[in-house]
């Protein structure tokens, strides 16, 4: 016998009775504006949140936020994404994958209210490990995009891609003395512009 | 150290007299303790969604093979592969042969206790694969050579001092004067060393906290994102994990996500959730493009119908062992094995054997706390009780025990001699109590070397008893 047909066999046979079908659970939900609900829970996860009225203001934030970290005028944007057509002033912009001292600046086409969660399905355009090389990445969020919950965004999304990623502030570790470090193996900061209209 | 539960009574009396584990047994309350209590007061009604939770892993863990069968032919569609393994050997040996195929030399690994239970490291070293710990406490004590001290922070019971002197040893390029006294120093040293690693592994391993049927997916959460460089950057990604971690979809695994890191460090999130479905697609530019999952029984199933299905249930947030009294008094090494405090002792001793990790059900001052905090509700000092009964029905209680146990029994069996007995000692202890302590007894016992025993007042509960009616 396989080892397949071995491992469910022993469980078929072991089998006394079998629980029902769970129920729907249904999660408590913030009152408020869900952009607002987001960004107030992003921040407080350590990220540099800013709500900005138009794309016309990204520009400038993004030079705003490399020159408040001290880093250089540069950025990466992934190739094939609709921010190649970003007009970045005074910002050179790179197409290959960022360095673990680079920024990157990325479009998140989901966010979570509940849990101020940036949501990143990969595909064209949209590579998962730039959420994890550079040292700094710059999300750009549209307020319409966030919804409530997990279950919302599971609901548009439909099949899922190769990889989902659920970005909660910048990578963190406690495992020294249970002492929350930042900057672990991913970013150390994590912006989100928050755009308006 | 060779970890052996059978050891575990002196190791736990060593461990109490260890100095330099105390801090770290403090933090359990300070940090992981005090952190899940605000977080579960924060998130509102946190019992209905504990009921919720059970109900997804109840259900799971009695559907286990259609899950599985479900969850392999959605693994396939995406092209990825499933591979079974009964037991530890079969398991290291598949993954072995996958490694071997992709002509891996080195393989980065995200933190996985199941490659613990399987002793995955070591069998690849002994094969000439090279395997590296990414998770920042598993690097730590992958470079000490010592097992994890706790089921999600592994190097729990070391100081920074201890970690600096680690580093110091082991990174012999580096400058030795350079200063590691500050944590961030340290976890920036280890994240530029590691990250040349992920550059150029030739596979990654990562382990898995749910498993989705209807997507063929695995999730990991982890807060430093090393899981998913292990992940993304080299050719193969092997998921390993245990066959009792599929729930039916997403939605399943949206509620036990609200559950799992609330219970464990107290946060409302992971810092990163990542939802792995097969290989890269084809408009990718990254991910792996081979992916597979191997799913490990070793004594899982053998549980299903027994006293002890419900530990099952089990999502390794580790909330039991940092609410235990016992764990908090000796930490993880003493017990041996790879699932300590709580949750060890329930499920050690079933899928170990009894003979071999009985110690762990014993553990227990049956105190409650850890069914309490479990958010799926595993009644784990009942399955302790269960194995407790199994040791002492099949004569592998120790000889001091079963004889006190037997006396008692008959004592308690004959009314008359029982009220005699406990009228004799209570009078006994009064006359050898001294200012009403009794301060020590003509039998060898540790008991009286660090404790006083107040002296009885005079009349038995049943005179009292008596008495009043």
């Amino acid at each position: 016998m396989s080892a397949r047909d071995a491992i469910l066999e022993s469980i078929r046979v072991r089998r006394l009775a079998r629980a029902p079908m769970p129920g729907i659970y249904r999660a408590p939900r913030s009152d408020g504006d869900l952009a607002e609900v987001f960004a107030k829970k992003m921040s407080a996860q350590h990220a540099d949140v800013r709500m900005l009225d138009s794309m016309a203001e990204v520009p400038a934030a993004i030079a705003d936020i490399l020159r408040g970290r001290n880093m250089a005028a540069t950025v990466h944007v992934p190739p094939g994404s609709e921010l190649e057509t970003l007009a970045l002033p005074n910002v050179e912009v790179r197409r290959g994958p960022p360095g673990p001292f680079d920024a990157a600046v990325t479009r998140a086409p989901f966010a979570i209210a509940e849990t101020g969660t940036l949501v990143y399905p990969s595909g064209k355009g949209a590579p998962a490990s730039w959420h994890f090389r550079p040292v700094l990445e710059i999300a750009i969020l549209r307020a319409g995009d966030v919804v409530a919950e997990l279950e919302d965004v599971l609901a548009k999304l439909g099949p899922l891609p190769s990889t989902l990623n659920l970005v909660s502030g910048p990578s963190r570790t406690g495992d020294i003395e249970q002492t929350m470090e930042l900057g672990a193996h991913g970013p150390k900061a994590l912006a989100v512009l928050v755009v308006r209209h | 150290m060779s970890p052996d539960p059978k050891a575990f009574p002196q190791a736990a009396r060593d461990a109490l007299k260890d100095p330099l584990l105390r801090p770290a047994l403090g933090r359990l309350k300070t940090h992981f303790g005090a952190g899940r209590a605000a977080a579960v007061q924060r998130y509102g009604d946190f019992e209905s969604l504990r009921e919720a939770g059970k109900a997804i892993r109840d259900h799971a863990v009695t559907h286990l093979d259609d899950l599985l069968v479900t969850f392999e032919a959605s693994v396939n569609a995406r092209g990825g592969t499933v591979h079974w393994a009964r037991d530890a050997s079969e398991a290291r040996r598949a993954i072995l042969t996958i490694l071997q195929d992709a002509g891996a030399g080195t393989v980065t690994k995200g933190k996985s206790m199941v490659t613990e239970e399987i002793a995955l490291n070591p069998f690849l070293e002994a094969n000439g694969i090279v395997p590296v710990e990414t998770d920042l406490g598993e690097y730590i004590i992958q470079l000490r050579k010592e097992p994890p001290s706790h089921i999600i922070a592994p190097a729990f019971h070391l100081s920074k001092e201890q970690v600096a002197q680690t580093f110091l040893a082991a990174h012999t390029g580096l400058d030795p004067k350079r200063s590691l006294e500050e944590r961030n120093a340290l976890v920036q040293e280890a994240r530029a060393i590691l990250r040349a690693q992920f550059e150029t592994a030739d596979a990654g391993i990562t382990g898995a906290n749910f498993l989705s049927a209807a997507d063929g997916a695995a999730v990991i959460v982890t807060n430093e994102g090393n899981g998913d460089l292990t992940r993304l950057l080299p050719k193969t990604h092997i998921v390993v994990t245990g066959i009792e971690k599929v729930v039916r979809d997403m939605t399943d695994v949206a509620v036990l996500l609200r559950l799992l890191p609330r219970s464990a460090t107290g946060q409302p999130i992971s810092t990163y959730v990542s939802v792995m479905a097969g290989p890269r697609g084809t408009a990718e530019t990254d991910g792996p493009e081979n992916f597979h999952i191997v799913l490990v029984d070793n004594g899982r199933s053998s549980l299903i119908g027994t006293e002890a299905q419900d530990v099952l249930r089990c999502i390794r947030c580790s909330a039991c062992i940092n609410h235990c009294p016992i764990y908090g008094a000796v930490g993880g090494h003493a017990y041996g094995a790879t699932y300590m405090g709580p949750i060890g002792a329930a499920l050690n001793p079933g899928v170990m054997g009894v003979a071999e990790a009985a110690h762990h059900a014993n553990a227990s001052t049956f105190c409650g706390r850890c069914a309490e905090v479990c958010p799926v509700m595993i009644p784990l000092p009942k399955i302790m009780r269960h194995w407790r009964a199994v040791e002492y029905s099949s004569g592998l209680a120790p000889k001091a025990i079963t004889r006190g146990l037997g006396l008692w029994a008959f004592a308690a069996k004959r009314p008359a001699l029982y009220r005699f007995g406990t009228r004799v000692a209570a009078r006994l202890l009064r006359l050898m109590a001294s200012s009403g302590m009794v301060r020590a007894l003509p039998v060898k016992n540790g008991w009286f070397a660090v404790r006083d025993f107040p002296a009885p007042h005079g009349k038995t509960f049943q005179q009292q008893w008596k008495a009043r009616r």
